[in-house]
């Protein structure tokens, strides 16, 4: 037999030994693995629970909060109230950050943009999206996701990892976990970085970490300029044909190894070898754009032709589909407008507005769309109130939980919806609330998973990413 | 999912029909299963009834009729195809096996038994069992191991070889290979306590210290950064320093114990008992603008509470923070009286990021306190030099004279009153001072400049600060005339808010552009009056906030002493004021003195800037008055409920703290370590046994609670806590005890028989292979190569990284990393520089934690990006390039120098498969690179280190290729 194939037999064996104890259990119980029929190599043993809607995820991360009052959540009410101050049967006693809670005065501050209604269902969007806009038929806007975070470092891990705390895995990681690979020679979680122009909060590695599941769930970062994945490149001086030898009589050895001490990990590790080999050429092949079409640059915006951009990155999410990586999350930061809002949410848009509506237009075309689910959303709103002066032509504004939107695309979500209903002033929920552990509890769902059965055991606790103290909801309603 | 191994050693252990025991067999199952609505906590509780502990008899029916499963209503319900009765209910989605349902019936058939978790239980020392392989036994370790595979009719493993047991203690007990002439002393040394004597010099190794101080930098969370929001640096550094020193010491672990949660409460406490503190405060803090104060101050408890409870007790504690645990008897005011201890400390919520934020202590290296000696002891040499100086009489006469002609021609000017002309606007400071609005040019108070004119100021009195009021960027003139009878010389005193001009008469003598606030004594300026009228200006521009201005007079120049000694007649004079000219002209006129004395100076700044590099260390300090603790309402920081205040104090199911106890961190540390604490010294010795031998008697390290494993070895983990106890808490000798054991030495092989009957190793019938953790891969590679720097302690070091991995993370784009040089780059990985949001990728990769919370265990995983870093990291790929040179240095055979490199890499040389193998590849290699000069220039230059000179480069090159194969073998990866 292959040694690679049988190497591989032994790792979705191992999974099931030590990746699950339940697997364990199981085993020594004499109990079968229930393992549903479209499981993929390296999936958790009863995973996926039912047909997934989606088999993949690219998330557009829009770090540092953006803001929902002057993008989806249109509401012509905050014109007459503008300047005036907050009332408090608006606010409710709303915990408000310390950057702002010491103001004396809190204006109201109506979008400085323009709104109007766009596709079927005249949905209304900000004139800063005009390519969004144009997709409104494709995409479900949510505009009720609500967090009870107040600040970005507990905001964005609690979004990405379940909890406000470090320490727990990130979505794609859980994803990567459970639903093992689709492909042999690339990751199963890609990260991509990009930087806007607005005011940039930090990242940090622990929001695409595996926390206690196993390391090798850890979202992969590419990256434009030097390798695009870390100490992918041969040295100077080694050339594919001597890496080629170097790894055959590794390979030798370590099979001599195997055979004096029977450890199967040896095979294992021959074959991670061999996948980090070929990743050497996948990975440079996937981030070389030279192959694409005029009209691909095109559709995804002048910006696509600079690597590192978020337009460039949203072409190698699309690459990264194409080749079946389950879950790719693409940050782009800048979108914390404390102090010169319009101005910055001018360029934050520009970034992002073309290219991500172009992602979703282009995975259409190539019948991807279907089974690729799209998110683009961030970790918190913004506040209705003006955070600093406000002038006739700039303003601040704080964070705000209580409600901010997300859309989603493709992979099982309906096509041309809005769901939720905040108040007149965008600043409650009336209606239909989302929590972000509704989201993730949904994203879930639609790849097949059902977030209460999809637990691991650390430190006395079935873990998952929705949290064990309180419920989360699928959100049906979005379901198509 | 079921939490964790119990199902399988039961099957393992149970054998047909063996006893169930409750704690091991069935407890596990009822705590996956039941205990979320029939466990301890009541709020969650059904039907009020439980099933962790014997209950009074049920309403209707009998729960548990021991002996007889059929008539209990346990086993009805579990077996019952009614849905409605059928538990546990179907939409708890939770299913019990076949398997566990017998399990539960067996335990009531034998009794139905309750007991309390074993954990829990006090310690007392076993009797090491008698086993029929006797001879086998080298000590009590052995027995219990021995006695658990005879009884399933297995036998250990033969002896590893002398070169895999060498190396396995070695890579185990300092994370460093043996060297060849270890390797080889040792094989040759077949004298009995041979292997005793090799653990003991590596016990007292240095390495040692520093592997032992590694595995408690996870448990600690230690980090150079602070983790939340900016993560910005810190100096946690000497508290990492004194681990190393501690167990360089073999400190008890108990005295370790209380050094770190409560050395500032001791009494009189020296400062390594302060810095040791600094355990705890290692969490992470936020800076983060809107933080709430008091949330993060409370987070920062939780997180101790968190860690000391993961460390000490084996025991997750988090859960109930906001409820009372479902599975462990912890009730949330038991929780927060735990909370309570750590509820005291004086620091804030929101900190700094940037560097310590108090409480901290000064913490000054060995080499600053040489340094600070030597300052004071040049300074005082200089100093002594002067008191004892002589300077030549006639020189000091020469001067005095004239010194007095000077104050004796000194004149009192009559001053005018000071005008204004402005404010002058201005774009900028820059533009305000170097704008001419006329008044340089010559001064009419009468006249105008731009509509604006002077304007008498007569408040503005001499010797004193005074506001200007002045906008920001802008100009203000300041004039008075100053008429004297007779030529003198006169000194100024100026001062200025922002920039200061000065013109005597039209001629600038004095620009100063600065930004600062106004005080006396910031600039001089000495004018030479002739007889009449002068006429004196000054500008000041506002570069922005406050402005003001200072104006003085001050005689000749000389401090007011001396011209009042010269001012007195040379006979009239008094010795106090001879000295004090004397002095004068010592230290400031005369050429030899003032440069002793700007030495003196230069000194002073030495000390003043060493001073400023003495590092601090952040450290444990409560409040005077205390805090008072209430229960947090679903742990939620603004949710106490303040009807009660709850004192510091350990749960109920541990022993009491003793009642004259002190209530704080120090009581509590004492209560940790006191001898009949069920937890701490199985906790302890679990964590050394999983650090040598992989995986822990307990495997799930971090949880001792009912959720946690049951030991695999009970007798044994008890025999060596009690051990571990009646030696003094000595870490060495438990380490000793487990290595010197026969079952420590017996070989990895895995055979089909063992692995049949036992996968997991469980029983210890072999030894663990494992894959090194990635500090000690790296530093392997930096051994094998000579490169290693084995400097023990100091500050973090930044080795080679990929370029841009802090910027493209960091707040505003304003981190960035710069690699350190020379022989930092080739420090022990322990002593890398640890930024919590993003560490080092290699280390990462190989499964280190970000340490940002408390962890006990890592990972061992393999994956591709693994072998990217051993492949083709500039740090393994220039240590293959020093190897490859130190093996060709082996001798002119090529056999010779592979031996070399295998035996450096894997303890062994290499046999003839290997050398086949190598080989071919090495005459292959060499080939290519003669033909292709170029290639081997460039893999010759990689990494910071200057070239080998000596090898042949194509040579050379070929060796690098084989050096970087000999790396990235599973047989160096791995501890065998």
């Amino acid at each position: 037999m292959d040694p690679l194939l049988e190497s591989r037999r032994d790792l979705t064996r191992r999974t099931l030994l030590r990746g699950g104890a339940r697997g364990l259990g199981a085993l020594a119980l004499g109990v079968l693995a229930r393992r549903g029929a479209a499981a993929a190599p390296g999936a958790a043993d009863d995973l996926p629970h039912y047909a997934p809607a989606a088999k993949r995820v690219i998330y557009l991360f829009m770090a540092g909060g953006p803001s929902h009052i002057d993008m989806f959540d249109y509401k012509p009410a905050l014109r007459q109230i503008h300047g005036q101050e907050l009332p408090e049967s608006i606010r409710r006693g709303q915990r408000l950050t310390t950057m702002t809670s010491g103001q004396s005065s809190f204006p109201c501050v109506a979008p400085m943009f323009d709104f109007r209604r766009h596709g079927r269902h005249g949905t209304w969007v900000s004139e800063l999206l005009p390519h969004t806009a144009g997709i409104v038929d494709d995409i479900t806007i949510v505009k009720t996701m609500n967090t009870e975070a107040i600040n970005h470092d507990p905001a964005i891990t609690y979004i990405n990892t379940g909890t406000q705390q470090p320490g727990k895995p990130s979505l794609g990681a859980w994803l990567s976990y459970g639903l093992g690979s689709m492909n042999s020679d690339l990751p199963d979680y890609v990260v991509m970085i990009s930087r806007g122009q607005g005011n940039l909060q930090a990242l940090y590695a622990r929001l695409w970490s595996a926390g206690f599941l196993p390391s090798k769930h850890q979202g992969v970062k590419f990256r434009s300029g030097g390798d695009p994945v870390l100490y992918l490149s041969n040295p100077d001086g080694i050339d594919a044909a001597t890496r080629r030898r170097m790894l055959d009589g590794i390979a030798r050895i370590n099979a001599e190894k195997h055979a004096e001490t029977g450890d199967p990990e040896i095979l294992d590790r021959i074959a991670q070898y061999e996948m980090g080999y070929r990743m050497q050429t996948s990975v440079p092949e996937l981030v070389d754009l030279s192959d694409e079409p005029e009209e691909v640059f095109e559709l995804y915006g002048p910006d696509s032709r600079k690597p590192g951009t978020f337009a460039a990155n949203c072409i190698l999410a699309r690459r990264l589909a194409e080749r079946d990586v389950r879950f790719v999350q693409l940050f782009h930061r800048g979108w914390d407008g404390h102090n010169n809002l319009p101005r910055e949410i001018r360029g934050q848009c520009k970034d992002t507005d073309q290219a991500s509506a172009a992602l979703v237009i282009d995975l259409k075309r190539r019948g991807l769309l279907e089974d690729t689910l799209v998110i683009c959303g961030g970790e918190f709103g913004r506040t209705i109130y003006s955070q600093g002066n406000l002038t006739a032509d700039n303003h601040g504004r704080d964070h705000h939980g209580r409600c901010f939107h997300t859309w989603f695309a493709g992979g099982g979500v309906k096509a041309g919806f809005e769901y939720g209903e905040t108040d007149d002033h965008c600043y409650n929920i009336v209606r239909d609330p989302v929590h972000i552990r509704d989201m993730n509890a949904t994203i879930l769902h639609l790849l097949g998973v059902d977030h209460e059965r999809f637990t691991y055991p650390f430190q006395g606790l079935d873990q998952n990413i929705t949290g064990v103290e309180d419920e989360a909801r699928v959100v049906h309603e979005i379901l198509a | 999912m079921v939490a964790a191994l119990p199902p399988l050693l039961s099957a393992l252990l149970l054998g047909d029909a063996g006893r169930v025991e409750f704690t091991r067999d069935v407890r596990p199952i009822l705590s996956q299963n039941c205990y979320a609505c029939h466990g301890p906590n009541e709020e969650t509780r059904e039907a009020r009834l439980r099933l962790d502990r014997p209950q009074a008899r049920h309403a209707e029916h009998e729960l548990l009729v021991p002996g007889d499963p059929a008539a209990s209503e346990l086993v009805y319900r579990l077996t019952s195809a009614d849905p409605d009765e059928r538990m546990p209910p179907p939409k708890s989605q939770k299913l019990l096996e076949p398997e566990e349902i017998a399990i539960l019936e067996r335990w009531v058939e034998q009794g139905a038994e309750f007991e309390d978790h074993w954990s829990f239980r006090s310690l007392k020392q076993p009797t090491a069992p008698a086993v029929a392989g006797d001879a086998w036994v080298l000590n009590p370790i052995d027995r219990f191991v021995l006695a658990s595979l005879e009884e399933r009719g297995l036998r250990p493993n033969p002896d590893a070889d002398r070169r895999t047991l060498l190396r396995r203690a070695s890579l185990d007990l300092t994370g460093l290979p043996p060297s060849p002439a270890e390797l080889r002393a040792f094989e040759a040394d077949g004298s009995p306590g041979a292997f005793e004597r090799a653990v003991d010099r590596l016990l007292a190794s240095d390495a040692h210290a520093e592997r032992m101080t590694l595995a408690w930098l996870d448990a600690a969370r230690y980090g150079d950064t602070s983790v939340f929001h900016a993560d910005g640096p810190r100096t946690m550094w000497p508290w990492r320093d004194w681990v190393i020193d501690a167990f360089r010491s073999n400190m008890p672990f108990d005295r370790f114990t209380i050094e770190q949660l409560a050395g500032d409460l001791l009494e009189e406490p020296t400062l390594e008992q302060r810095v040791a503190t600094g355990f705890l405060r290692n969490n992470g803090t936020s800076d983060e603008g809107g933080a709430i104060d008091e949330e993060f101050r409370v987070r920062y408890a939780v997180d101790r509470v968190k860690t000391v409870g993961n460390v000490w007790l084996g025991l997750t504690t988090e859960c109930a923070q906001c409820h009372p645990h479902i599975f462990d008897p912890i009730s949330q005011a038991e929780y927060y009286g735990l909370f309570a201890f750590f509820n005291q400390s004086r620091e804030k919520g929101m900190q700094s990021r940037n560097g310590n934020e108090p409480p901290l202590v000064r913490t000054p290296t060995p080499d600053q306190i040489a340094e600070l000696e030597r300052i004071d002891a040049d300074s005082e040499a200089q100093e002594r030099w002067l008191a004892e100086a002589v300077p030549p009489p006639e020189a000091l006469r020469t001067w005095t004279d004239e010194q007095q002609a000077l104050v004796a021609s000194l004149v009192e000017p009559e001053l005018t009153a000071w005008h204004s002309l402005g404010p002058f606007a201005h774009p900028s400071q820059a533009a305000a001072f170097r704008a001419v609005h006329g008044p340089e040019e010559g001064v009419d108070l009468a006249g105008e400049v731009d509509g604006v004119g002077w304007r008498e100021r007569s408040e503005f009195g001499d010797g004193q600060v005074h506001s200007l009021g002045l906008p920001n960027n802008s100009a203000l003139y300041l004039h008075r005339t100053l008429t004297v009878e007779r030529p003198t010389l006169r000194r100024v005193s100026l001062g200025s808010d922002d920039t200061l001009q000065v013109w005597l008469d039209g001629e600038e003598v004095l620009a100063r552009e600065v930004g600062r606030g106004a005080a006396a004594d910031q600039d001089f300026a000495d004018l030479e009056l002739s007889a009449g009228e002068h006429s004196l200006l000054l500008k000041i521009c506002n570069g922005g906030g406050a402005s003001g201005f200072y104006f003085d007079l001050r005689g000749i120049g000389l401090p007011e002493g001396v011209g009042a000694a010269l001012a007195i007649e040379a006979d009239a004079r008094g010795d106090a004021e001879r000295a004090r000219i004397r002095e004068h002209f010592l230290r400031e006129v005369w050429e030899p003195g003032r440069a002793r004395v700007a030495a003196v100076a230069a000194l002073e700044a030495e000390r003043a800037a060493l001073a400023k590099a003495v590092p601090t260390v952040m450290v444990m300090e409560d409040l005077p008055g205390g805090r008072p603790t209430y229960l947090l309402e679903r742990g939620q920081y603004d949710a106490p409920r303040t009807d009660e205040v709850i004192a510091p104090d350990v749960p109920a199911f541990l022993p009491p703290l003793p009642d004259d106890a002190p209530r704080n961190r120090l009581g509590l540390a004492r209560w940790l370590v006191s001898p009949d604490h069920p937890l701490t010294a199985r906790v302890a010795v679990n964590r050394l046994w999983a650090m040598v031998m992989g995986t822990g008697i307990v495997k799930t390290v971090m949880d001792f609670g009912s959720q946690g494993d049951w030991p695999s070895h009970p007798d044994l983990l008890d025999w060596l806590a009690t051990d571990f106890v009646d030696h003094g808490w000595d870490v060495r000798r438990t380490l000793r005890q487990i290595l010197t054991s026969h079952t420590y030495r017996i070989s990895s092989l895995q055979t089909p028989d063992l692995v049949a009957a036992d996968a997991e190793n469980r029983l210890l019938g072999r030894a663990p292979r494992m894959r090194l953790q990635g500090e000690f891969l790296r530093d392997t590679a930096l051994a094998v190569s000579g490169l290693l720097d084995a400097t023990v302690g100091g500050p973090g070091v930044k080795p080679y990284q990929p370029p841009g991995l802090w910027n493209e993370v960091s707040l505003n784009k304003n981190v960035r990393f710069s690699p350190d040089s020379g022989a930092k780059l080739y420090r022990r990985s322990m002593y890398t520089y640890w930024k919590r949001s993003a560490p080092h990728p290699a280390m990462t990769t190989f499964d280190a934690p970000t340490r940002e919370k408390c962890l006990v265990e890592r990972q061992r995983t393999n994956t591709p990006l693994q072998a990217l870093v051993t492949l083709n990291d500039v740090q393994f790929v220039e240590a293959a390039r020093h190897l490859a040179a130190r093996m060709i240095d082996a001798g002119p055979a090529w056999e010779q120098r592979l031996d070399l490199g295998f035996e450096l890499c894997t303890g062994r040389p290499a046999d003839a498969a290997r050398r086949e193998i190598m080989g071919a590849v090495l005459e292959r290699e060499r080939r290519e690179f003669a033909a292709d000069p170029d290639r081997a220039a460039a893999l010759l230059a990689v990494g910071d280190s200057p070239a080998t000179t000596g090898p042949e480069p194509a040579e050379h090159a070929a060796w690098t290729v084989v050096a970087s194969m000999l790396l990235n073998l599973d047989e160096t990866l791995n501890r065998e």
